[in-house]
């Protein structure tokens, strides 16, 4: 009756395995990070999934939207993820269908938040470690602006003032991130679409030479970035074609 | 009383008059299959006789807001576990109906001591053409009548309720708009609540797209629009 849809799921923990506790390993096979742009937020993520020092997909989506205006970009263990991106979908258009009203954008933050909370056993264990990017709009402001926030692995929720990254290639996009934003002309959050889009694709190509685990993104072989616009309008996938055009362009 | 047969047939009677006397003061609801879309319409006061279900699904409704809603939230429950636990494709509306609601209403029904879902509905399906869409009469007993396509009516009185959907299916052509097809559903809306009979009544040139005093609720089941969702709210003024 209060739209809480995962008060209809079953609980069931992940189990303790009883396994000596240690620090969880540094985080592996991802990158994906989000900036303000002139237009709203640009959330970009590369397509590549290892296992260990194995390429295990280099077709992988990572910027999963949850509903028409708030998406998460992944890192972290894969299937946990997913199923929390999976159990957020469902759990926003539920409360949006039975409450007649959208859930409001802080809601939606927590709802990350609780639901890395409560996968903290596997988290510690160091198996089920997942540490989002979240980027949304509220919807029932017609001037709200568009949001970042990043996540510790145990819920912590942290708003980001103008960028935000996650995964093994982040170090160095964060670094060009802050430089650009200190010394850039234009600046990152000044940037038109276009610049913002040519930009995200350079930051991954930047970040591959560092980091095994991030690829997938060769613009010479028509190989583009996962790049989505979050505006007061709602989200925007940007398409091959369209970054095709972008590149060629070589906006700045 | 009750472990005497015939007064329980009597009490399931009994139950049956109240329900129908209950919903007297109820105006119809109605489900249309177009090439847009199925469009699902009622007159009431916002909110309170359309709604969406689950991406390809709708209800329009009449009868006791509490019952409507209580039936409105199985539905949804139902549809968002099954759509979670397997996916959108598996949210069926024969399912839905067949092993979540009809059974519910049933049950409810027969409980002579418990009280009933004083509700009548129409449900909608959306399917890639109009031949594919499915629509659904649902009664407060759980009885239930499918019909591909088409239109479809539900009101308290069952005889209006065929008058209203017989005339509707003679009077909607092809070619009419969302806009004109729901000004010819509000003639007949108007029809029932001025008890006049269909054999009198005549669409005007420029059906009115409103009902003083009240709301129209309208909304379509998109069949064009992308995305999964495909549920929106029409603004038909």
């Amino acid at each position: 009756m209060n739209g809480d849809f995962l008060a209809l799921l079953p609980k069931t923990p992940f189990p303790q395995l009883g396994a000596p506790l240690q620090p969880p390993p540094p985080l592996e096979a991802t990158t994906v990070f989000a900036f303000h742009c002139a237009e709203g937020v640009i959330i970009a993520g590369d397509h590549r999934a290892t296992a260990g020092n194995i390429v295990f997909s280099d077709k992988t989506e990572k910027i999963l939207e949850l509903d028409s205006h708030c998406l998460m970009a992944i890192a972290g263990v894969p299937a946990t993820a997913f199923e929390m991106a999976r159990t957020l979908q469902t759990s926003f258009e539920f409360y949006r269908r039975s409450q007649l009203q959208a859930m409001s954008l802080p809601a939606k933050i927590r709802a990350l938040s609780q639901l890395l909370r409560n996968n903290l056993s596997a988290t510690i264990q160091g198996f089920g470690i997942v540490a989002p990017i979240f980027a949304g709009v509220e919807t029932s402001e017609p001037n709200a602006i568009p949001q970042i926030y990043f996540y510790d692995p145990l819920g912590a929720q942290f708003e980001a003032a103008n960028y935000a990254g996650s995964g093994s290639g982040s170090g160095s996009i964060k670094a060009v991130l802050s430089f650009l934003e200190k010394w850039g002309s234009p600046r990152p959050a000044e940037m038109s679409v276009e610049q913002a889009c040519n930009l995200a694709n350079r930051l991954l190509i930047t970040a591959a030479e560092f980091d095994t685990a991030t690829g997938g993104v060769h613009p010479e072989n028509k190989l583009f970035a996962t790049i989505k616009l979050v505006s007061r309008s709602g989200i925007r996938s940007l398409a091959v074609d369209e970054q095709v055009d972008f590149w060629k362009n070589g906006a700045k | 009383m009750t472990e005497e047969p015939y007064r329980w047939l009597e009490a399931i009677s009994n139950r049956r008059e109240y329900i129908r006397e209950q919903l007297k003061g109820g105006t119809p609801v109605f489900a249309l299959s177009r090439a847009e879309g199925v469009l699902l319409l009622g007159v009431g006061l916002g909110h309170s006789k359309v709604f969406e279900i689950y991406d390809r699904h709708g209800l329009a409704a009449l009868g006791h807001p509490v019952d409507i809603e209580r039936l409105r939230q199985a539905a949804i429950e139902a549809a968002h576990m099954e759509g979670f636990n397997r996916s959108s494709k598996d949210v069926t509306l024969r399912r839905l109906i067949g092993f979540a609601l009809s059974p519910m209403l049933k049950q409810s029904f027969e409980q002579i001591f418990s009280p009933p879902f004083i509700v009548e509905s129409v449900w909608a399906e959306l399917g890639e053409n109009e031949a594919q869409d499915v629509l659904v009469r649902v009664h407060y007993d759980g009885n239930h009548l499918y019909e591909r396509g088409g239109v479809m009516v539900a009101h308290g009185d069952t005889k209006k309720e065929s008058e209203a959907g017989a005339w509707l299916r003679q009077q909607i052509k092809p070619e009419h708009t969302l806009g004109q097809c729901a000004g010819i559903c509000l003639v007949a809306w108007q029809a029932i609540a001025d008890d006049k009979p269909f054999a009198e009544v005549a669409v005007p040139e420029r059906p009115a797209l409103s009902i003083t005093g009240k709301t129209l609720e309208a909304a379509l089941l998109d069949r064009k629009s992308g995305g999964a969702v495909r549920y929106r709210e029409l603004d038909l003024k």
